[in-house]
């Protein structure tokens, strides 16, 4: 009897369309539609409209990469960034010759700038002579961010128009990574670099419709785009609003369907998850650093005593929890895991200057103060700079607090945005707070850009002859287990000299609405919003 | 009559040239330039790189030579070009100035209405529970600054009936009543404060002369309470006021900044710091010369007003 009622019920007619029902439609729900536009949050005009070659901020590359494409690219599905996720983009394949010397791209046939002319090898190698600067490269950039990446690279041949060789002067795998990077698009050779100041010919999923000014920046989908049934939408709108009320109000009150990456913070999204249940937010890293700068040319920070102090005196933890709410996580130079693969483990973490406990950290600050003839008698008195924004400001008043409590007596000195990377540049400052953005998680693209001898993103001014080759050692490995033991060894070895201890990793918490789907959300900002493989289930 | 304005341009004139050398010299004592700016989103800064982006936008020559350049220029009614967008500063300044000049309007219209009838009220019922409600009214509205009232406004609406007004901007032509909902709320934001001066200058004035011995006259007269109030007494009160709305419309004109920036507005005023904080000199040379006529010539219109107002104060007479 109980078997009978249990088989009628399973079999009741009404049960079973409503199971199918659900199947279909959950079916139906992870089938990709095409058709309908996104508005998405953009927190300030482009500032140097879509040339991202001259710029080293998301403000330019988020709304920008819609219009392009890289040789190779970041898987767009897999958060977690590395040499595995890498996919080809213009490059149909890619192959490894000479023991990492050479890298050849096999390029697509069937790729054509939105102007309609194709794309071919020539394009690339302006694009890549242009960011080396070559002394017979086409066109000028009229600032180059990046030419440190592709020092590496001693000649790039266009061996047929869709063949293209990228000839090292050591192996360097890890070049990879950085021509994944959503900083690295492919230009077009016919179109003079300053024109993507103001508009954009590219060859990405969306062309650009219009740029108004201060307001918004509205692409169309790209109907001869080289990947089939691609892009899923028809069109996406950037829309500009400088104040975060305003944006957070815009994004609840479903004006806008995504926000922009690095500006949910995790007090925003408890507000909004409150607000809006359905809304859907992705925890991931921003691959930005909170850090303090020591310039290592300046007493008092050319004692690497006084610096290992400042590293030893500021509680990382307390920091996470007073500047950033809880929405940071501990790291050394790399991202560590699950976010990244390259970072210094929990247990290594704990033995390296000012992860432990604070009290023993500031302990041992009060000690190495001692040694360098600093006691609470003669407390050392310093100018602590900042950019005068308030992320930089909050951290930068907690670091002051921290090094009062060891007998460091220092001011802050707010300094405009558009002095702080020219005064870091120079040198002209003693001690700063400071954040610092990797294009892409790999050692390379950090270790070179902000630790290397003579690189203008090293604003401590180190430079260690020994470091340099463990650096060159690194990036000349293969084998990635070897590699990472070697990249962990350099991150310890920086903390101890303490040029630019870090203080956390950035997390994001990146909010869009639930009609909005296959967007990932990537553990770095820059690499993860070409919109190619996003639709709108609405 | 045609002497004083004539006198009055004039004058215009020589606060206008003090103005362009008080900008054009503020500017620049200004630490850092567009180079700057440039490289900082760069994040580095590279010598020969800055030297020559500074000779291409003539920031490499002498300063009176720069500024011989742009007066040259505006006389030719060039505005030059945006350093920050590489385009013709005029093809960037032109769509901003409708929105300011709207919503300056809009919130002007909305405390003359609101301001003048209340200010009135007030002072025919001096001392009364009204005068006291309207005098609580009235200094709320001064002491609320505008754009918190717009941050509120924009914060109470999201929370209670998950909606704001469109962020981005909707022409009249495209669709009328979303432009009029989108300007509404600003413009009550802004035009609450201003209503709020202008109903205690109303309220003061129109108490001094409602004193004044040809009101009794008219009293005595029996002439009835609405001709007495309106015809008599208020427009012989309503000089200052007048004053107050040419300086409420100038000041609006060039800081509705916070406003236009938690409204997302595409106005001038917004524009105008964005271009201050990127050093963009020729957007931020012009959009002040710009701001600085209309106050120029709202002062003078306030002027001709009072002639039209009072017959005694006819000029040239």
């Amino acid at each position: 009897m109980k078997r009978f009622r249990f088989a009628s019920l399973v079999l009741h007619p009404a049960l079973v369309m409503a199971l199918i029902m659900a199947v279909a439609s959950l079916a139906t729900a992870q089938t990709p539609k095409s058709g309908g536009a996104l508005n998405v949050m953009l927190r300030e005009d482009l500032p140097q409209g879509f040339a991202i070659h001259e710029s080293s901020t998301y403000s330019t590359s988020f709304p920008a990469l819609p219009c392009f494409n890289n040789l190779v690219f970041f898987d767009p599905a897999k958060p977690t960034e590395s040499m595995d996720t890498i996919v080809g983009d213009l490059a149909e394949r890619w192959s490894w010759q000479d023991n990492y010397k050479n890298l050849v791209f096999f390029l697509r046939k069937d790729v054509k700038w939105h102007d309609g002319k194709p794309f071919t090898s020539k394009d690339v190698k302006f694009t890549f002579d242009m960011l080396r600067e070559t002394s017979d490269a086409r066109a000028k950039l009229r600032i180059n961010p990046r030419k440190d990446w592709y020092a590496n690279i001693e000649h790039i041949e266009a061996a047929d128009p869709h063949t293209v060789v990228f000839r090292l002067k050591r192996p360097q795998p890890a070049l990879l990574m950085m021509l994944a990077s959503g900083y690295s698009p492919v230009y077009a050779a016919h179109i003079p670099p300053a024109q993507y100041r103001t508009s954009c010919i590219g060859t990405g999923p969306f062309k650009l419709k219009e740029w108004r000014r201060g307001e918004f920046v509205e692409y169309v989908k790209n109907p001869d785009y080289f990947v089939k049934g691609r892009p899923y939408l028809d069109g996406l709108k950037y829309v500009v609003i400088v104040e975060r009320g305003t944006r957070t109000a815009a994004l609840q009150a479903g004006q806008l369907d995504t926000a922009c990456p690095g500006e949910t913070s995790k007090t925003t999204m408890d507000q909004l998850k409150k607000a809006v249940p359905q809304m859907v937010f992705h925890t991931v890293a921003q691959d930005v650093t909170d850090n303090i700068i020591m310039n290592v040319k300046k007493a008092p920070f050319d004692n690497p005593k006084v610096r290992l102090a400042v590293s030893y005196a500021i509680d990382r933890r307390g920091l996470i929890q007073a500047s950033h709410q809880g929405g940071a996580i501990l790291g050394a130079a790399m991202l560590p895991r699950p976010f990244g693969i390259w970072g210094v483990s929990d247990k290594d973490l704990l033995t390296m200057p000012g992860y432990g406990k604070a009290d023993e950290m500031k302990a041992r600050a009060k000690k190495l103060l001692a040694e360098a003839g600093i006691t609470p008698d003669k407390p050392l008195k310093v100018e602590m700079g900042t950019r005068a924004i308030a992320i930089y400001i909050d951290m930068a008043s907690y670091v002051i607090n921290e090094l009062k409590q060891v007998g460091i007596d220092a001011t802050l000195k707010q300094v405009e945005t558009a002095q702080w990377h020219a005064m870091a540049t120079r040198g002209d400052y003693q001690i700063g707070a400071n954040l610092t953005g990797l294009g892409t998680d790999d050692p390379d693209a950090n270790f070179y850009e902000n630790y290397a001898c003579g690189s203008p993103r090293n604003y401590s001014q180190y430079c260690n002859e020994e470091v340099m080759k463990m650096f060159d050692r690194q990036s000349q490995e293969l084998d990635p287990k070897k590699r990472l033991e070697q990249v962990v060894a350099i991150q310890k070895r920086l903390e101890q000299d303490a040029p630019r201890p870090i203080l956390a990793q950035r997390l994001d918490y990146f909010a869009h609405w639930q009609h909005v789907k296959g967007l990932v959300p990537h553990n770095n900002v820059y690499n993860f919003s070409r919109f190619q493989d996003v639709w709108r289930d609405k | 009559m045609k002497t004083y304005i004539a006198q009055r341009l004039g004058i215009g004139l020589v606060t206008l040239f003090g103005m362009s050398v008080v900008i054009f010299l503020l500017l620049r004592l200004a630490p850092g330039n567009i180079v700057d700016i440039l490289f900082s989103t760069g994040g580095y800064v590279n010598p020969a790189e800055r030297a020559a982006i500074e000779r291409e936008l003539g920031l490499d020559r002498p300063l009176w030579a720069q500024y011989v350049e742009w007066m040259g220029q505006l006389a030719v009614g060039n505005l030059g070009k945006s350093y920050r967008y590489d385009l013709p500063a005029w093809e960037i300044i032109r769509p901003l100035v409708p929105v300011t000049l709207e919503l300056a309007m809009l919130s002007l219209i909305i405390s003359v209405v609101l301001g003048v009838p209340l200010g009135v009220i007030s002072a025919v019922r001096q001392d009364t529970r009204l005068d006291y409600v309207l005098r609580v009214f009235s200094l709320a509205g001064l002491s609320m600054p505008s754009f918190w009232l717009g941050m509120v406004i924009i914060l109470g609406l999201v929370a209670w009936i998950g909606w704001i007004p469109p962020v981005t901007y909707v022409r009249m032509s495209e669709n009328f009543w979303l432009h009029a909902v989108q300007f509404m709320l600003p413009a009550l934001a802004v035009g609450y404060r201003s209503s709020a001066l202008i109903m205690r200058i109303t309220r003061s004035s129109l108490l001094e002369v409602l004193r004044e011995d040809y009101v009794r006259t008219a009293w005595a007269k029996g002439q009835t309470r609405r001709a007495v109030i309106w015809r008599h007494a208020l427009k012989n009160a309503i000089l200052p006021v007048v004053t107050v709305i040419g300086i409420e419309f100038a000041f609006l004109i060039g800081g509705l900044v916070v406003t236009e920036t938690v409204f997302n507005l595409p106005g001038l005023a917004r524009f105008l710091v964005q271009a201050i904080l990127w050093r963009d000199y020729p957007i931020v040379q012009n959009l002040v010369m710009f701001i600085a006529v209309v106050v120029i010539l709202s002062n003078l219109l306030v002027d001709m007003l009072y002639g039209v107002l009072d017959p005694r104060v006819r000029y040239g007479s």
